[in-house]
């Protein structure tokens, strides 16, 4: 009558709260998380896509779109397939200008971060 | 690479991906809804274009002896080749579009010279006669600046040459 069912003497559950709070946040996703918090994300991407604009990349980008847009079908294509279109072209042509000010401003926030 | 600059070239790509998702995002929305109105227009204007190239290389390689006009796009030949006929509006007759419109002006001219005086003569004893001889708008307003003695100079000129012309 002492004896125990197999059943309930299985194994604990881990517990898997605890064993994420043994990982440290990466320094990446330290900074990532204070330029969300201060808003300096959404400054720079607003910068950005700005920069992008006035350069004429994001009406190239469109243009790839319809284009793809127009061979398939306008009803037979996803967003997936058109970021899939655009992204290797699109990170191509970013103007040297646009990239140098964008990471200097990135360095910048990362220095004021850092001290 | 320094670890700076790995971790600004890393958050760059983020913004950019970020950037290149909301583009595709948009894209693909105004490809579903159909709000590009300029997108069946481009279609069409490409249509059009291959159906043009086509032509042009069918030709050429049909080895047309009419390889001093070129047809653009829209069908229509370059230098311009009148050779439609119309009906003059002015005596009737049909004339070759291409043709010179001085020569066929000259004939009217000589025609209308010749008849005005006839019929400044006929005025001066009928005094306003509606029967005229003329064929033409032009005929008529000369006639009437005649009969009403008023000189050239307001609605048309009258040159030395014989010539008329309508302003």
């Amino acid at each position: 009558m002492s004896a125990k069912r197999s059943s309930i003497n299985r194994p604990p559950t881990p517990d898997v709260d605890r064993d994420r709070e043994n990982q440290e946040p990466t320094l990446q996703e330290i900074i990532n998380i204070k330029m969300i918090e201060s808003g300096e994300k959404e400054r720079l991407k607003e910068l950005l896509r700005e920069r992008l604009i006035e350069c004429g990349w994001r009406d190239e980008m469109k243009s790839l779109c319809r284009a793809y847009t127009r061979k398939k079908g306008r009803n037979n294509v996803t967003v997936d397939d058109l970021v899939h279109v655009i992204t290797p072209k699109g990170r191509a042509s970013v103007p040297d200008p646009v990239k140098a000010e964008l990471l200097q401003r990135i360095r910048s926030f990362l220095a004021s971060t850092a001290t | 690479m320094s670890a700076h600059s790995q971790l600004s070239s890393h958050f760059f790509e983020d913004l950019l991906d970020s950037i290149i998702v909301d583009v595709a995002s948009e894209c693909h929305r105004v490809a579903r809804l159909g709000l590009d109105r300029n997108f069946e227009e481009e279609e069409e204007e490409l249509r059009l274009s291959a159906q043009a190239r086509a032509r042009v290389a069918d030709s050429s390689n049909n080895g047309e002896t009419n390889s001093k006009y070129v047809v653009d796009i829209f069908g229509q030949t370059h230098p311009a080749v009148a050779n439609e006929i119309f009906e003059c509006m002015n005596c009737g007759r049909s004339i070759v579009a291409g043709r010179c419109f001085c020569s066929s002006l000259q004939g009217r001219k000589a025609r209308l010279k010749v008849t005005r005086s006839a019929t400044a003569a006929q005025n001066r004893y009928t005094r306003g006669s509606p029967g005229s001889s003329y064929s033409s708008y032009s005929n008529s307003t000369g006639m009437n600046r005649l009969s009403n003695g008023a000189s050239s100079g307001v609605a048309g000129e009258e040159y030395s040459n014989g010539s008329f012309e309508e302003l």
